[in-house]
Parts: C-alpha cells; sequence; structure tokens
C-alpha cells in the first residue's frame, strides 16, 4: 500500500515534506544541542540579524530555530501517540460493540453518542485542567474525543462481517467470542481506519497547538503554540515570532494531510 | 407536518440521556481537577482559614461529593439551572447575556463558510483536473492545515495593524450608541475577521465536498441529456451538477455545528467576543460545573436544532429521504 | 497638588527626547479644574463581591472606593494619610484604644446621615469578622464606644499597636452603612453590588460583561467636588484590546499594567497618550521564590542562598519587567520609609558561590550535571510570574538544579501550594499593605493551620522569627515597632526562607487630558474626587 500512496501526487508531496519534518525533529537534540527554552540572545532579535540566530529570538531572548525544531519532536510524538491511543482504544471498543451487540453495543455507543455531543476542543480543555498540563494529560485528552470515529467504523464493519462464512467456521472450532472478534474479524475490518489516522494526527497536531496557545501546554518542552501565545503580546513590533511557527504548523499538517490523500486515493484506486 | 413532528420528539428523547451523562462527565471532570471554586476566587482576594471556610460553606462547597451530585443535579433541574459561582448570578442569566454574541458570530461564520465554499466549489468543480480547480484545491488544503488561533493572529496583522480596515476585538465600538442600523453595521464590521479565521476550515470543507459532489455529477446521465437537449454550459453546471452536489454541504453543515462552538473558545480569546466558548473555558478554570453544563446543553441545543433544520431541509431537497420514517 | 515623577528610564524608552517632553500632561499650576465630562476607564474583571469592607482587594477597590471611602487615604505628602471620613485619630499610649474624630456634614447616598453608629457597626460586625484582611489586624477589637455622633473609641482587648491601625487605614476601614446592613445576612446582602456609600460616586448601574456606570454625588461632603460627571468601567479583559481603544480615545485611562508592558513604548509616542509611572507605591508587589522547607535539600539554608545566588535580578527587571521593577533586599519595599532598612545580608548575583555552597552542603552533582531534581509551580496570574518561573529553571540548571515546571491554573496552583503543598519552589506575588502586620508577617510565622492562602504554608518554623514577630505584633511604641521590623528584614535575609527577588508596581496609561493621575500612592484605588478632564 506505501508503493501506491506514493505514487499519487499528494502522497509524494505529503511524504516528502513529512520526511523533512521528521528529519528536522530528529536531528534537533543533535544540531540544536541544549534547552531550545533558554533565553539566550538579545530579545526580540530580527531574523537573519545573528548567524547563530538565524529565525531571530522571542520576546525573552529564545532562539525561534531550536524552538522550531524541538517542537516538531513534540508535535510529532504527542500526535502519533494520540492517533495510535485513540485507534486502540477505538477499534476495542468499535469491535466489542459491534461482535457482542445488545447491552454492551448499547453501552459503548451512547457513551460515543455523549463524547460527540460535547464539542471536542471543550472536552479536551475540561480533560486537561482535570489532569494537569502534562504530556500524557494533553494526549488523554486529545484521544478522549478521538477514538468515537474509529470506534463506529469499525463496529459497522464488524457488523457487517460478523456474519461470514468464515466466523461461523471460527465458532464452530469452539472459540470464543471476544477472541473471534478480536483475531479473525477486527483484522479485516481496519483498512478505512489506517485512512482516518491522517485525519486523527492532524487534527491531534492541531488540537494540541491550540491547548498550547492557551497555555495548557508542558512548559518543559518546546511547542509551537506557546511560541505564537508568547509572540502576541509583540504582533506590532516583532511579527517574525508568530510567523515561524506558524508556518511550522501550517506545514507539518498539510504534510500529513497530503499523504492521507493519497493513502486514501490509492485505497480507492485499488477498490 | 406531523412527520416532522415525530422526528424532532423522538430527537429530543433520545438527547436526554446522552445529556445526563455529560453532565455527569462535567461534575467529575471538574471535582478531579485540582483545587475548587473557592480556591479561584481566594486567588484573587486572598484571606484567612475563617474567610476560606465562610466562602465555601456559602458556595456548597464544604460537603461530602454525594452530597454536591445530589445538589447539583438539584439545581439542574431547577428553573434557571442553578447559581454560577463565579459570576453570583443564575447560570441561565450569563448564558442569556453571552449566547446572542456566539449566534451572530457563527451566523456570520456560517455565512462566510457556505457562501465562499459553495462558490470556490462550484468554480473548481465546473472544470474538475484544470488549473483553476488546482489552485483553488491546494488554497483549500492550506486553509485547513491552518490553526485558527495563527490565521486569527495574520488577519489581526494584516489588516487590523496594517492596513486599519477593522477593529481589533469585541463585538462593538465601546462607548458609541449607534442607532438601529448602524449598530447592525458597527457588529457586522467587528464580525468579519473573527468569522473568517473561525470560517476557514469550514470554507475548505464546503469547498471539496461541494466539489466531489460535483465531480460525481459531471458523470450522471441527466448530464449528458443536457448536453444533448443544447442547454449552455452554465445552466448545466448549475441546475444538474451544482443542485445535487449541496445535498451533502448541506449534512455536513449540521455536523460542523458542534465543533464551531467548540473551536470559537480560541478565536474568542484572540478578538476578545464575549462569547460561549470563552465562557467554557472561564467555567472551568473558575471550576463552576453548573455553568460548565449550562454552555453544554445550549451548545447541545443548537447543534439539536441546527440538525433538525437540516433534516427539514433535507426533505425538502430531496423526497427520498425522509419517506423511510412514514 | 500633584508632581511630575516621570523616571529617566521612561525617557529613554520614548522614541524621541522631545517628542516625549510634550508627553507630559498640561500640569502648569495656574490651571484650574475643569468641572464636567464621562471619564471612560477600563476595567479587566468583574469581581463577585464588590464590598471592599468585605473584600479588601485592589480588584474591588478599582471600582468601590469611588462610592464607599474609608477613614483616610494615603497621600504623597504629610505624614502619609489624608483625612477622608475620619479627620483626626488619636492612639492611647498603652495600645488599648483608639479614639477617631469623623467628619461632620457627611450622608450616605441615600440620604441618611453618617455617624459614628455606622463605624462601630462596620467595625464590630464587618471588618472583624467577614473582611479577608481586617480578621487579623482587627481581631483583639472588642467594643466601639461612640459617645457622640463624630466620635467613635475602637476598644482592644490586647495591646494593638496604633501605628498598625493608622497604616491599614487606606485599605482596610471602608465603612458600611449601618441602616442597610444591620441585621441582614452581610454576605449575601444586595448591597455588595449596588454599593451604597459617601464617596465623590454614586453607584448607578452595572452591566455584567460591559461596564459599570458611577455618576457624581452631588451632596458629596468636599464643596465643589468631585469634577467629574461621572466615570464609567469599560469591561476589557483583553489587554491588546485596551491598548487599541485608548489610541481610538475610546477609553480615556487604564490603571493596573491594563496594556502589555512591552506597548508601552509606541505608546508613548502616540499624540494625546501618556505614560504615567507612579501612584502606586502604596499597593506594591513583590515576586518571591517560595520554598517548601519539607523537602530535606530546601531545608538547608545553604541550598537556598544557593538558589538566591543563581538569580541575575538585574536580568529579571530588564527583561521580564522592562525595567519597570527594582531589585528587592527584603520582605519590606524600599518605599515604606517607616520600616525599610537596607542593612541586611545580601545575595548578589554569583553563580560560582552558589556552585560552591552547594558543593558544601554535600549535594554534589551527578554524572548528567544534576545535583537533584525540584517541582516549581510558577504562580499564573501574572505574565511576570509565569516568565519567572521559565528563568528561574534556567538559572538554576546553571547552578546543577533541574527544575521541573508545573503548570497549573489559579484554583490548581493555590490548592497545590497552599493546602496540599504540593511543590518545592513556588513563584508567588504578594501585595504588600504599608504595613508588615497585615500581610507580610504571615509568609514567615509558623504555626498557621494550613490552607490559609498567601502564608506560610511552607513548613518554615524558627522560633526566633516567630519571638521578632510576636513582638513587634503588640508593640505599641512606634519607634520600638519599626526598630523590631528591621530585626525582622535582618533575620528574614539570614534565613531567607524565601527568596525576594524584585517588587514591581503598574502604569497608567491615559490620555493627556485626564488630570491629577497619580498624584497619591494608591490613585488607581482611591477616590478620585480630584480627577478632572481638561478641553
Amino acid at each position: 500500500m506505501l508503493g501506491a500512496t506514493l505514487t499519487t501526487q499528494e502522497g509524494a508531496l505529503g511524504a516528502a515534506l513529512l520526511l523533512i519534518a521528521a528529519a528536522l525533529a530528529l536531528a534537533a537534540p543533535v544540531l540544536w544541542t541544549g534547552d531550545p527554552l533558554a533565553m539566550i540572545g538579545r530579545p526580540l532579535l530580527s531574523p537573519f540579524a545573528d548567524a547563530s540566530l538565524p529565525l531571530g529570538t522571542d520576546r525573552l531572548g529564545r532562539d525561534i530555530a531550536a524552538g522550531i525544531v524541538h517542537g516538531a519532536r513534540e508535535s510529532l510524538f504527542t500526535a502519533v501517540t494520540v492517533a495510535v491511543v485513540a485507534l486502540l482504544v477505538g477499534s476495542s471498543l468499535g469491535t466489542i460493540a459491534g461482535y457482542l451487540g445488545g447491552l454492551a453495543d448499547e453501552c459503548i455507543m451512547r457513551i460515543a453518542d455523549a463524547v460527540q455531543t460535547v464539542p471536542s476542543f471543550l472536552l479536551a480543555l475540561a480533560i486537561v485542567s482535570a489532569a494537569g498540563p502534562s504530556a500524557s494529560g494533553v494526549i488523554a485528552a486529545l484521544a478522549a474525543s478521538a477514538w468515537t470515529a474509529p470506534a463506529r467504523i469499525v463496529r459497522a464493519e464488524v457488523l457487517s462481517l460478523r456474519q461470514l462464512a468464515f466466523v461461523d467456521a471460527s465458532r464452530l472450532y469452539g472459540r470464543h467470542s471476544l477472541a473471534i472478534a478480536f483475531t479473525v474479524v477486527l483484522p479485516n475490518a481496519l483498512a478505512p481506519v489506517i485512512a482516518l489516522a491522517a485525519i486523527i494526527v492532524a487534527g491531534a497536531i492541531l488540537s494540541e497547538s491550540a491547548l498550547a496557545f492557551l497555555g495548557l501546554a508542558d512548559p518543559n518542552r518546546a511547542s509551537w503554540g506557546a511560541m505564537i501565545a508568547e509572540g502576541r503580546s509583540v504582533l506590532r513590533t516583532a511579527p517574525h515570532v508568530i510567523l515561524a511557527p506558524g508556518l511550522a504548523l501550517l506545514s507539518t499538517v498539510l504534510a500529513v494531510s497530503l499523504l492521507g490523500e493519497g493513502v486514501a486515493k490509492a485505497v480507492a484506486r485499488r477498490a | 407536518m406531523n412527520r416532522a413532528l415525530r422526528v424532532v420528539a423522538r430527537r429530543c428523547i433520545a438527547a436526554v440521556p446522552t445529556f445526563l451523562l455529560v453532565a455527569l462527565a462535567a461534575f467529575a471532570l471538574l471535582e478531579a481537577a485540582p483545587g475548587d471554586a473557592a480556591d479561584a476566587y481566594l486567588a484573587q482576594t486572598g484571606g484567612d482559614l475563617g474567610f476560606a471556610a465562610e466562602l465555601r460553606a456559602r458556595l456548597g462547597l464544604a460537603a461530602t461529593w454525594p452530597e454536591r451530585l445530589l445538589g447539583f443535579f438539584g439545581s439542574l433541574l431547577g428553573l434557571n439551572l442553578g447559581q454560577s459561582v463565579i459570576f453570583n448570578r443564575p447560570v441561565l442569566a450569563v448564558l442569556g447575556e453571552r449566547l446572542p454574541n456566539t449566534l451572530l458570530l457563527m451566523s456570520a461564520t456560517i455565512l462566510v463558510a457556505t457562501g465562499l465554499g459553495v462558490t470556490l466549489g462550484i468554480l473548481a468543480g465546473a472544470r474538475p483536473g484544470g488549473v483553476r480547480d488546482r489552485v483553488l484545491s491546494t488554497a483549500a488544503l492550506t486553509l485547513l492545515a491552518m490553526p485558527n488561533f495563527w490565521l486569527s493572529l495574520l488577519l489581526i496583522l494584516g489588516f487590523v495593524v496594517k492596513l486599519g480596515w477593522f477593529p481589533i476585538g469585541g463585538i462593538r465600538t465601546i462607548g458609541a450608541q449607534l442607532p438601529g442600523l448602524a449598530a447592525g453595521f458597527d457588529v457586522l464590521h467587528h464580525l468579519v475577521l473573527p468569522a473568517i479565521a473561525l470560517g476557514a476550515g469550514y470554507i475548505a470543507i464546503y469547498q471539496r465536498t461541494l466539489r466531489a459532489g460535483m465531480i460525481e455529477a459531471w458523470r450522471g446521465d441527466h448530464v449528458r441529456a443536457a448536453h444533448a437537449r443544447g442547454v449552455p454550459r452554465r445552466a448545466v453546471i448549475w441546475r444538474a451538477v451544482a443542485r445535487p452536489a449541496l445535498l451533502p454541504v448541506v449534512v455536513l453543515f449540521g455536523q460542523q455545528m458542534g465543533a464551531l462552538v467548540g473551536g470559537s473558545v480560541v478565536v474568542e480569546t484572540v478578538f476578545s467576543i464575549p462569547g460561549m466558548g470563552r465562557l467554557a473555558y472561564e467555567a472551568v478554570v473558575g471550576r463552576d460545573a453548573l455553568l460548565l453544563v449550562g454552555v453544554l446543553l445550549t451548545a447541545t441545543c443548537v447543534v439539536l436544532l441546527a440538525n433538525l433544520i437540516v433534516d427539514l431541509l433535507l426533505v425538502r431537497l430531496d423526497p427520498r429521504i425522509g419517506a423511510a420514517d412514514a | 497638588m500633584n508632581r511630575i515623577r516621570l523616571p529617566r528610564r521612561a525617557l529613554l524608552l520614548s522614541t524621541a527626547g522631545a517628542a516625549a517632553a510634550t508627553q507630559f500632561p498640561q500640569r502648569a499650576r495656574a490651571q484650574v479644574p475643569r468641572r464636567g465630562g464621562t471619564l471612560v476607564v477600563a476595567a479587566d474583571t468583574e469581581p463577585r463581591n464588590l464590598n471592599p469592607a468585605i473584600v479588601a482587594s485592589n480588584g474591588v477597590f478599582y471600582v468601590a472606593s469611588k462610592v464607599i471611602e474609608p477613614l483616610a487615604e494615603m497621600s504623597a505628602s504629610g505624614d502619609g494619610l489624608a483625612p477622608r471620613l475620619a479627620t483626626a485619630w488619636q492612639g492611647s499610649p498603652d495600645g488599648r484604644s483608639a479614639t477617631f474624630t469623623l467628619r461632620d456634614g457627611v450622608t450616605w447616598h441615600d440620604g441618611k446621615p453618617f455617624t459614628s453608629a455606622d463605624l462601630a457597626f462596620s467595625a464590630l460586625e464587618v471588618w472583624r469578622k467577614l473582611q479577608n484582611l481586617g480578621r487579623l489586624v482587627f481581631k483583639d477589637l472588642e467594643a466601639v464606644e461612640t459617645p457622640d455622633s463624630r466620635t467613635a473609641i475602637l476598644r482592644f482587648a490586647k495591646p494593638t499597636p496604633f501605628q498598625l491601625i493608622k497604616n491599614a487605614l487606606p485599605s482596610l476601614t471602608a465603612v458600611l452603612p449601618r441602616h442597610v446592613f444591620e441585621g441582614t445576612d452581610i454576605n449575601a446582602n444586595p448591597a455588595n453590588q449596588k454599593l451604597i456609600g459617601t464617596g465623590p460616586f454614586r453607584f448607578v448601574e452595572h452591566r455584567p460583561g460591559e461596564y459599570y456606570r458611577l455618576e457624581r454625588n452631588p451632596n458629596y461632603w468636599e464643596a465643589g467636588r468631585p469634577y467629574l460627571d461621572a466615570i464609567i468601567y469599560r469591561v476589557l479583559p483583553d489587554r491588546s484590546a485596551v491598548a487599541a481603544a485608548l489610541e481610538a480615545d475610546q477609553i480615556q485611562l487604564c490603571a493596573f499594567s491594563a496594556v502589555p508592558l512591552t506597548d508601552l513604548a509606541r505608546l508613548a509616542a502616540v499624540p494625546g497618550v501618556v505614560v504615567v509611572p507612579g501612584g502606586y507605591d502604596g499597593i506594591t508587589y513583590q515576586l518571591t521564590v517560595e520554598i517548601n522547607h519539607r523537602r530535606k535539600e530546601l531545608a538547608d539554608v545553604r541550598v537556598r542562598r544557593a538558589i538566591a545566588h543563581a538569580i541575575d535580578r538585574d536580568f529579571v527587571v530588564k527583561t521580564l519587567f522592562l525595567g519597570y521593577a527594582k531589585a528587592s533586599t527584603g520582605p519590606i519595599p524600599k518605599f515604606d520609609t517607616q520600616f525599610y532598612t537596607a542593612d541586611v545580608a545580601a545575595t548578589p548575583f554569583d553563580v560560582a558561590r552558589a556552585n560552591a555552597l552547594l558543593d558544601e552542603a554535600g549535594y554534589a552533582r551527578g554524572s548528567n550535571g544534576v545535583r537533584f531534581q525540584l517541582r516549581l509551580l510558577p504562580a499564573p496570574w501574572f505574565e511576570q510570574t509565569r516568565q519567572m518561573g521559565d528563568y528561574l529553571r534556567q538559572a538554576l540548571r546553571a547552578i546543577g538544579i533541574d527544575a521541573q515546571i508545573v503548570a497549573n491554573d489559579p484554583a490548581a496552583h493555590t490548592r497545590a501550594v497552599y493546602t496540599d503543598h504540593n511543590f518545592d519552589l513556588a513563584i508567588g506575588s504578594p501585595v504588600y499593605r504599608n504595613d508588615p502586620a497585615i500581610s507580610t508577617t504571615i509568609l514567615y510565622q509558623s504555626g498557621l493551620p494550613t490552607g490559609v492562602p498567601f502564608s506560610n504554608q511552607y513548613g518554615y518554623a524558627s522560633a526566633a522569627m516567630d519571638e521578632v514577630i510576636g513582638k513587634a505584633a503588640i508593640s505599641v511604641d512606634a519607634t520600638e515597632r519599626s526598630q523590631l521590623y528591621r530585626g525582622f528584614q535582618r533575620r528574614a535575609a539570614e534565613e531567607l526562607p524565601l527568596l525576594n527577588v524584585v517588587e514591581f508596581t503598574f502604569i497608567t496609561v491615559a490620555r493627556s487630558k485626564v488630570q491629577n493621575v497619580a498624584n497619591n500612592p494608591r490613585w488607581a484605588t482611591s477616590h478620585w474626587a480630584d480627577a478632572w478632564l481638561s478641553g
């Protein structure tokens, strides 16, 4: 499937951008050593004024370039973790609901309804306030609303697959219901869910940066959203402070979305 | 009409258990959050233990959590949804002050998003694969990828700081007692930038959905039939291709309402619009569970209403829908 | 008579010296105050309880002190106090009573006459029982005698220093009308929002989320005052909106640094706008590093001193406060000449010394250069307290301490530090209220119950410190008391239970037509009866 994705224009472009972002993120601790949050330079230095501070400094004298690359690590790591958690939790719950039906199905779907009724960002806000603005709190908050879509998709797939022959065959062999559900049915239901992953990652990057903008990110780590929030007070005098992290966010989300599009196209072509 | 009423009634009844779950979750989350409403207030005023104790007793925070849970649901069922601890006014009153601002903002956003989204979608879908289409599709993807708070700041930088065409924030000019129509234009003037910032993503979504629908429709038989009849291209695009493609957009519109209320938190913060999104944030920070639930209830009602309107619209647009209900 | 106090740094900040000179408000002595006009100012909070007699806090005073008056207000001249509702005051030599002579011809906004019975009621039922800060200052008040309608004698069960009472007059003695509050549940009385007082302005209306409106009191006791017809407080929680509104002349004044410090230089250059520093010395805030002595490492004074040496106060003043702060030497700010002494042990910025102290205390660096880890909780309510957290983390890394910042919202922070003691270091911002006994010594004395915000919840207990504080609390001789508080400062500098980094006040930015701005040390929270708008 990866090959098929890369033959699409979107997939290729997305993958390329993402590769650059990942490379920067991995290189961060090597090329930009030290703490990205250290106040090392003259405050509000313009970009390109100093060779060692290519993107300038912010209000407190922090190196913006260091913030960008270290922020890439945080963003990508958080977003991917959110997607993995959401997919795992969602798929499991969807499988249980679809396969077992009855009360389990009713309960899980009711909870999913409730979660989808609440605007997802508000839910994330409430959870981060309860759990504290740490990396795990933010991941939990973002995954809490992201699991419903995979759950519904998997449930729908499971419902349709349930009737098929190979499931009956497994049952004849005397295997336990849930074991059948997870080992036989779920792997076949996964294809449409994978395409969803890109959407979840893109959404998580944006939501995480919005939470950081409101001051709800881990303050010990570089964060693009927090950089933009810092730059807000000097918007008139030093707009470069918000431009760099914003562009970084834009390109990363674009990359993920393009990759997602490529995957969707590849899947559609195959079908 | 009967059918519509039945749909409405069913929707409302189905919403009740959902809503109770939401209320319970809100209460539980704010309980789990460290510190209570008294701590939030004391952070501003200080005071000794007696002052703090008196405050907690007055706010009902000294009771055990089962007692407070019962009190919480009791207040919810009361007419004015209980007393907000932050504002010291009935929750319903606070909601009433903020709701009009949010409705204004949301209406402006929907207008902007649907108007621009549909137009750009038609422009792209008129000639799929063409230059215009590729440019617009890339632009749409870029808009989707932009964080809305960053877009807000860019809009402020460009249109407020550099060009000075729009005010920096708020929902109306301070201190100006403008007569009716002028006041309306003043509000609209203030809402242009926030509406664009909030609606940018939706412009992109509607554009893409409409375009996809149009591509689908281009393949249909009736398009060829229209061509054969010699109908001018413009008319073909509108009647045979674009209009049917509007259906999914309408459906999408209903689904997006909830996200709109949530996404407005950040835009309302940047443009200092006293709306419901910001109110929810204040409720969380101030540990005001009743207020938070009030906001969520209002948001749910708005979403419900929007979906109802969408359903009714769909029934009109496509007679096949809804017939199954009868 | 107001004095222009524009320190050189403000001049340096404006883009052209000449332009700055024309920014001075017209304060020629010959100018006669003009009567009339409405002053529109920016407000950023709408307090739950607007009654300054119950909630003595700056957010409340900003609106309420124009309506409800104290017995005396701070003054820039003379002995520092200007009579308001009290015209004369005297303390007995044994500290057991304080006599106040009240002003004649004062009426409440609802027409009833103001008498000593109102003072008696306020002191006994409100200041002593309900007020957040008065509960401590007036705890020994047992009775108030009112021999006539113009005299009130406060009787104390234990000797209470008159110096303390005098220092507390501006902020803790707002007088309430007895006929409105007596016999009611005072905390739930609607007059806590619809204020009734004796002040130069009457409370007219509050539209939630929009504005407060005050109007001239035509029967004010000071003839010819107030000059203004009305004051409108526009609720503007967002600071960039405040700056824009000021430039557009939609508001004429904003106090408490409502405009971000980074915008001040730019605003000073706008014609018609003036940056007015000063007028806040009476409400000086302090930036402190609060320390949890329950941590073994932090219980060692050498470690605390090392942390103090690691902080570059100059950097904090210049970068975090953009020059609008002063390095602090201890718990009492330089402004308060009654008590301040500079003769205390200093901890200048010296990273080498800090490292040496930590080595000496036995905390060697590990293989990764880290001696030990700490949790740092910066208070979230000021931009500068949060940034101080970021800076302190960096400063501590230089001496081998790995500080992890925990970001909390106000409720969680207050709970974590003052109730759960779930912190190692915290950044705080206590207010100095012109007498150490009001809200400062409580940060140093031991034996306090858990849960009292802004007090010694640090697990710090020093018999010597408690003794100094205890003696000063009952010392009725003003000279002796001042001397004792100098001793308090010396002990604080020796034991360093918490670190005082800088002291800071605020900036007022106004249109140049607003006159008599910042003419007393608590201007923003005082009466504004003499404020006026020129042409």
